[in-house]
C-alpha cells in the first residue's frame, strides 16, 4: 500500500471502516451493556428505574425455581447437543466420504433451506404431527400401536431442538470430514486399520475441530431457544429462555430477565471458550 | 465387496430419513394447508382452499405482509451495506484492534435471540425507538450483517490480490477502483447476501415480536395463532412463507455458485 | 548526454525492521531496455513497484523526468505494470480489460474502442476480443496484459517477471515479441526478472541485486565477461570461478596458487598483492578442450562428468583432481570432432587474457 504522509486523514479507509463501528456501536453494544445495566435497576408500580441495586441479582439466584431452570436447561441443551451429534454423525460420515462431490453439493443445498427458513412454523407443524390426536399416532393406531403422549415431554422438546439444529450439525461436520487429509486415512487402512477403528481412531481426532464447533453451535441454538420447550415440551420444565420470555412480555420485571439473560450469556461464554480451547489444544508435546 | 455395498445402501438409507425428518414439517404444512378438517390428522379430510381464502381476505394478514416485505428489504440493504464495508476493510486494511472490530459484527449470531430480543426491546424503549417498523429493520440488520460479510469477504478471497493494484495502475483512483473493479467482482456475493439476509429477516420472529409492538410482521402473526387454538390459517400462511423463503435462500445460493456453472477462475 | 528518464537516488526502502532495499542509486535512460535482476527476495520487485508508486522510499527520492515521484499517488502516475499474475480483470472482456486504462483517463467510448482493437490487432489477438478471458490461453492472456498497458501510450512500461507463467516454449517466443515491440515503440521498458537467461537475451543493461543492494550495472555482455564479484560471477552462471592467494605479481599479470593449480591473470582493474587472497573467473565458452596436455599456459586437466544440450549449444561439466567442477561451452558441431565418453580424460586451456579478477565483496 502507498505509504501516505501522517497528517492527511485517509477519506477513503475510514468510509469503509467507520459504519459499522457506527451503527454497531449505537444497536449492538447499547443494548447489550444497557441490559448489563438494567439488571442493577428497579421496578417501582410496574415502571422500571435507573438505579443501582443488587436486590434483582440476590432475588433471582436465591429463588429454588431459577436453579431448577439452570440446571434443566444445561441438561436438556447438553441432551440435545449430544442427540444431534450422534444422529448427525452417520449422514455426515456418508456425505463426507461415500457421496460424490456433486452429491454432497446438493445435499448441502437442500439442508441449506431449512436451516434458513420458518423454525416456528415447522414446530407447529410437529405440534400437530406429534399430539395425541396427531397424524403420527394416527398412522401408529393402523398398526394397534399408541396413541403415545409426544408433547408436553422431554421427547417433544428434545424433537423440536433437532428440527432447529440437525441441518446446521449435519453441513459443520460434512464440512469438517470433508476436508481432512484422505491420504492418512489410507496410510492408516494400509497400516491395518478396520474400517471401525479408522472412524475412532483416525478420522474424528483429524476433524475434531470441526465437530467441536458444530457441538458448540447446537449446544447454544439449543440453550438459547425457547420456541422447542414452550410449544413442544409444554414448558413442564420452564428452561431459561421461557423464563426470560414470561418475566418480560407477562411480569414486565425487565431487570430480573435481564439477571437470566446475563446468567445466561456468561454460561455459554464459558461453554464457548472452553469448546474452542479444546479444540485447538495441541497434544502436549506437540509443535 | 458385499459388505461396502450394503453399508452404502444402509447409509443412503439413512440419510433419506434425516432429509425426510428436516423436511417432513415443511411438506405437511403444505399438504395440510388444503386439508379441510380443522384439525389436521390420518385419514386426511377433502380438499379445499378455504384456508388460503381466509387468510387472503384477512386485512391483519395483508398488512403484516406489508410489513414483512418492508422490513426484508430494507434489512437485506442495509445489512449488505454494512457487510460489504466490513469485508473490504478487512480485506484491504491491517490495522491495531482489528480483532474487536470483526467481533462487532460477528458476535450478534452467538448471542441467543430471546436475549437480543429483551436486550433490543428496553434499549429501543430508552432511547424512544421501540415499536416501529424500523425498530425490527435496525435489529435485523445488526443479526444479519454477519452473513452478508461472511460472504462478500469469501468472494474477496478469491480475487487476486493484485487485482485492485492493477487499476490504480492504469489510472483508477481508490474510488474508481471501487466503482469499476471491487464492486463488478463482488457482484455475485452482494447478490447473494441481499437474498440471504432478506430470508433471515423474513423469518425472524423473537426479536420482531419483542420490538414490533403494534406493526407486526408475518411471523408475529403466525406465533400469535400459534398461541391461540390450533388454527388451520397457519398452515396456509406458513406455505406461503416457506415458499418466499425457500425461493430466497435458493436464489443466494444460486448466485453463490453461478460461477463454477460458468467457469473457472481465469 | 540526454538526461536520463528514472533517477533513483540513495533510495532505500524498509518495512518495519526489514531492509528490503539498502541503498539505490541508478539511471534509466529514455528509450532502453533495463532488466533488473537477481535471486528471490533481492529486493527487485520492490524497486519496480516504487517506481510505479506502489510503494513509498522510506529515504531518498525517485525522480522521473526530472520530477520527484516520492509523493505522487500510483494513479496519478504514468508507469503502467504488467504483472506477474497479468491481474486481468475477470469480469471484462479482452477489449474492455484493454479500455480500462483509457476509460479512468477519461477518454471517450469511440474512441476508446477503436485504440484498443488497434492494440489488439497488433498483438494479433484481435480474434478475442470480445471474448471473456478465462477461454483465453495463457499465452493470448499475456497478449492482452500488454495491450493493457501499451495502449496508454506510456513513456515507461514496467514489466514484472511477465513470461514466469507461461511454458518454455512460448516464452522465447514472446521473448522475441518483447524485443521487437520495443525497439519499434521506442518506449523505455523496466524488466524484473530472477532468469539470467531472459535478462541477458532482451536487455540494453542489466543490473544485477542481491541483498537490496546493486551488485553490478552493466551490459549484458559487460557484466558476463567481466563480473565484478563472486555473487554476480555465480547468479551469471556458466563460468569457472577459482580462487587461491597470489603467489607472484608481474607488471601486468599475477600468478594465483590455488588447489587446482597455479594460473595467470591479467591485472586490467585490479591491483593485486602478494599473498593476498583472490578469486578469478573464466567463462565457459573461451575454455578449449584437448586430449593432449597442451605446451604451456593456464591447464588443468579433468575428468569428463556429464554434458548438457541446449539447441546447437553443449556445456560440458567436469572434475578435477581435486573435485573441483569446470564448465566448458561449445557448438555441438565442435564437441564432436572429439569423441568423448563419460570418465574420459581431457586437457582444459585458456588464453591469461580470458580471466576476470574478482573484486573481493
Amino acid at each position: 500500500m502507498p505509504s501516505k504522509p501522517r497528517k492527511n486523514i485517509d477519506l477513503y479507509a475510514l468510509t469503509w471502516r467507520l459504519p459499522i463501528i457506527i451503527w454497531q456501536g449505537i444497536f449492538f453494544v447499547g443494548p447489550v451493556l444497557f441490559m448489563l445495566a438494567m439488571s442493577f435497576f428497579l421496578v417501582v408500580n410496574y415502571r422500571m428505574t435507573e438505579a443501582f441495586e443488587f436486590v434483582n441479582w440476590t432475588k433471582m439466584l436465591s429463588r429454588g425455581y431459577f436453579w431448577d431452570s439452570y440446571w434443566y436447561t444445561i441438561f436438556i441443551a447438553s441432551v440435545s447437543t449430544i442427540c444431534a451429534m450422534c444422529i448427525a454423525f452417520p449422514a455426515a460420515y456418508a456425505l463426507a466420504f461415500r457421496a460424490s462431490e456433486s452429491t454432497r453439493r446438493w445435499a448441502i443445498f437442500l439442508l441449506i433451506i431449512p436451516f434458513f427458513t420458518s423454525y416456528l412454523v415447522r414446530t407447529f407443524s410437529w405440534f400437530v404431527i406429534l399430539s395425541k390426536s396427531g397424524v403420527l399416532n394416527g398412522l401408529l393406531s393402523n398398526f394397534g400401536l399408541g396413541p403415545y403422549t409426544m408433547l408436553n415431554t422431554n421427547f417433544g422438546t428434545l424433537v423440536g431442538y433437532m428440527t432447529l439444529t440437525l441441518p446446521l450439525v449435519v453441513i459443520l461436520q460434512t464440512f469438517s470430514m470433508a476436508n481432512i487429509d484422505k491420504t492418512l486415512i489410507e496410510a492408516a487402512r494400509n497400516l491395518g486399520c478396520k474400517s471401525f477403528a479408522v472412524i475412532w481412531q483416525v478420522i474424528i481426532p483429524l476433524a475434531k475441530t470441526g465437530l467441536i464447533i458444530a457441538a458448540i453451535f447446537c449446544f447454544i441454538l439449543s440453550f438459547g431457544d425457547f420456541v422447542a420447550p414452550f410449544y413442544l415440551g409444554g414448558s413442564q420444565e420452564p428452561t431459561l429462555p421461557i423464563l426470560i420470555l414470561d418475566t418480560t412480555k407477562s411480569g414486565q420485571q425487565w431487570p430480573r430477565a435481564a439477571v437470566v439473560a446475563i446468567m445466561m450469556m456468561g454460561t455459554l461464554f464459558v461453554v464457548a471458550f472452553g469448546g474452542i480451547a479444546l479444540a485447538y489444544r495441541k497434544r502436549k508435546g506437540a509443535k | 465387496m458385499n459388505a461396502n455395498r450394503t453399508l452404502n445402501v444402509i447409509l443412503g438409507i439413512y440419510v433419506a430419513l434425516i432429509f425426510a425428518f428436516v423436511f417432513a414439517p415443511i411438506i405437511f404444512s403444505m399438504i395440510f394447508s388444503f386439508n379441510s378438517q380443522r384439525f389436521p390428522t390420518i385419514p386426511l379430510g377433502n380438499f379445499t382452499t378455504e384456508w388460503y381464502v381466509k387468510i387472503l381476505n384477512d386485512p391483519d394478514v395483508w398488512e403484516a405482509a406489508w410489513n414483512s416485505l418492508v422490513v426484508c428489504t430494507s434489512t437485506a440493504l442495509i445489512a449488505t451495506f454494512l457487510g460489504f464495508c466490513t469485508a473490504y476493510s478487512d480485506f484491504r486494511y491491517n490495522f491495531r484492534f482489528k480483532g474487536p472490530y470483526l467481533a462487532l459484527i460477528l458476535l450478534p449470531p452467538t448471542i441467543p435471540l430471546i436475549i437480543v430480543a429483551l436486550a433490543m426491546l428496553a434499549w429501543f424503549s430508552k432511547i424512544g425507538m421501540s415499536g416501529q417498523i424500523y425498530s425490527i429493520i435496525i435489529a435485523h440488520s445488526v443479526l444479519t450483517a454477519p452473513f452478508a460479510m461472511a460472504v462478500i469477504r469469501l468472494r474477496l478471497n478469491q480475487m487476486d490480490p493484485d487485482l485492485e493494484a492493477a487499476a490504480w495502475n492504469l489510472g483508477g483512483s481508490e474510488w474508481a477502483t471501487m466503482r469499476h473493479v471491487i464492486v463488478p467482482f463482488c457482484k455475485p456475493a452482494i447478490a447473494s447476501a441481499l437474498f440471504l439476509t432478506a430470508a433471515v429477516s423474513f423469518d425472524e420472529f423473537a426479536v420482531s415480536w419483542f420490538v414490533s409492538g403494534l406493526n407486526k410482521t408475518l411471523p408475529v402473526i403466525i406465533l400469535e395463532i400459534v398461541q391461540g387454538n390450533i388454527d388451520p390459517q397457519v398452515n396456509a400462511i406458513g406455505t406461503f412463507v416457506f415458499l418466499i423463503s425457500i425461493t430466497l435462500v435458493v436464489l443466494a445460493q444460486v448466485f453463490l455458485f453461478s460461477r463454477q456453472l460458468k467457469s473457472i477462475r481465469p | 548526454m540526454t538526461e536520463p528518464l528514472v533517477v533513483f537516488d540513495k533510495v532505500r526502502k524498509h518495512f518495519g525492521s526489514f531492509v528490503a532495499v539498502k541503498e539505490m542509486d541508478f539511471e534509466i535512460h529514455e528509450g532502453e531496455f533495463l532488466a533488473i535482476m537477481g535471486p528471490s527476495g533481492c529486493g527487485k520487485t520492490t524497486t519496480l513497484r516504487m517506481l510505479a508508486g506502489l510503494e513509498a522510499p522510506s529515504i531518498g527520492e525517485i525522480r522521473l523526468g526530472g520530477k520527484v515521484m516520492n509523493d505522487v499517488r500510483p494513479h496519478e502516475r504514468d508507469t503502467p505494470l504488467v504483472w506477474q499474475s497479468l491481474a486481468l480483470f475477470p469480469f471484462l472482456s479482452a477489449r474492455e480489460n484493454v479500455e480500462f486504462g483509457l476509460k479512468m483517463r477519461g477518454v471517450d467510448k469511440t474512441e476508446r474502442k477503436e485504440r484498443a482493437l488497434k492494440w489488439l490487432d497488433k498483438m494479433g489477438i484481435l480474434e478475442f476480443a470480445d471474448r471473456d478471458i478465462s477461454t483465453l490461453s495463457g499465452g493470448q492472456k499475456q497478449r492482452v496484459a500488454l495491450a493493457r498497458s501499451l495502449v496508454m501510450e506510456p513513456q515507461i512500461l514496467l514489466l514484472d517477471e511477465p513470461l514466469s507463467a507461461l511454458d518454455a516454449h512460448l516464452v522465447i517466443r514472446m521473448q522475441a515479441v518483447l524485443t521487437d515491440l520495443q525497439r519499434e515503440l521506442g518506449i523505455t521498458f523496466v524488466y524484473v526478472t530472477h532468469s539470467q537467461s531472459e535478462a541477458f537475451a532482451m536487455a540494453d543493461r542489466v543490473v544485477i541485486m542481491g541483498n537490496g543492494e546493486i551488485a553490478q550495472i552493466g551490459t549484458p555482455k559487460d557484466i558476463y565477461r567481466e563480473p565484478a564479484n563472486q555473487f554476480v560471477a555465480e547468479f551469471v552462471g556458466r563460468n569457472n570461478i577459482l580462487s587461491g592467494t597470489v603467489a607472484s605479481v608481474a607488471k601486468d599479470t599475477a600468478q594465483i596458487s590455488t588447489p587446482s593449480g597455479d594460473f595467470t591473470v591479467p591485472m586490467n582493474d585490479v591491483t593485486l598483492t602478494n599473498g593476498q587472497s583472490a578469486s578469478f573467473v573464466i567463462s565457459a565458452d573461451l575454455v578449449h578442450i584437448a586430449r593432449d596436455k597442451p605446451k604451456g599456459g593456464n591447464m588443468a586437466q579433468c575428468k569428463l562428468i556429464s554434458e548438457e544440450f541446449v539447441g546447437s549449444m553443449v556445456t560440458l561439466f567436469l572434475e578435477d583432481a581435486q573435485g573441483h567442477e569446470f564448465k566448458v561451452q561449445m557448438q555441438e558441431r565442435e564437441l564432436s570432432k572429439f569423441d568423448l565418453k563419460g570418465g574420459d580424460q581431457i586437457w582444459l586451456s585458456w588464453d591469461t587474457q580470458s580471466a576476470h579478477v574478482l573484486n573481493e565483496s
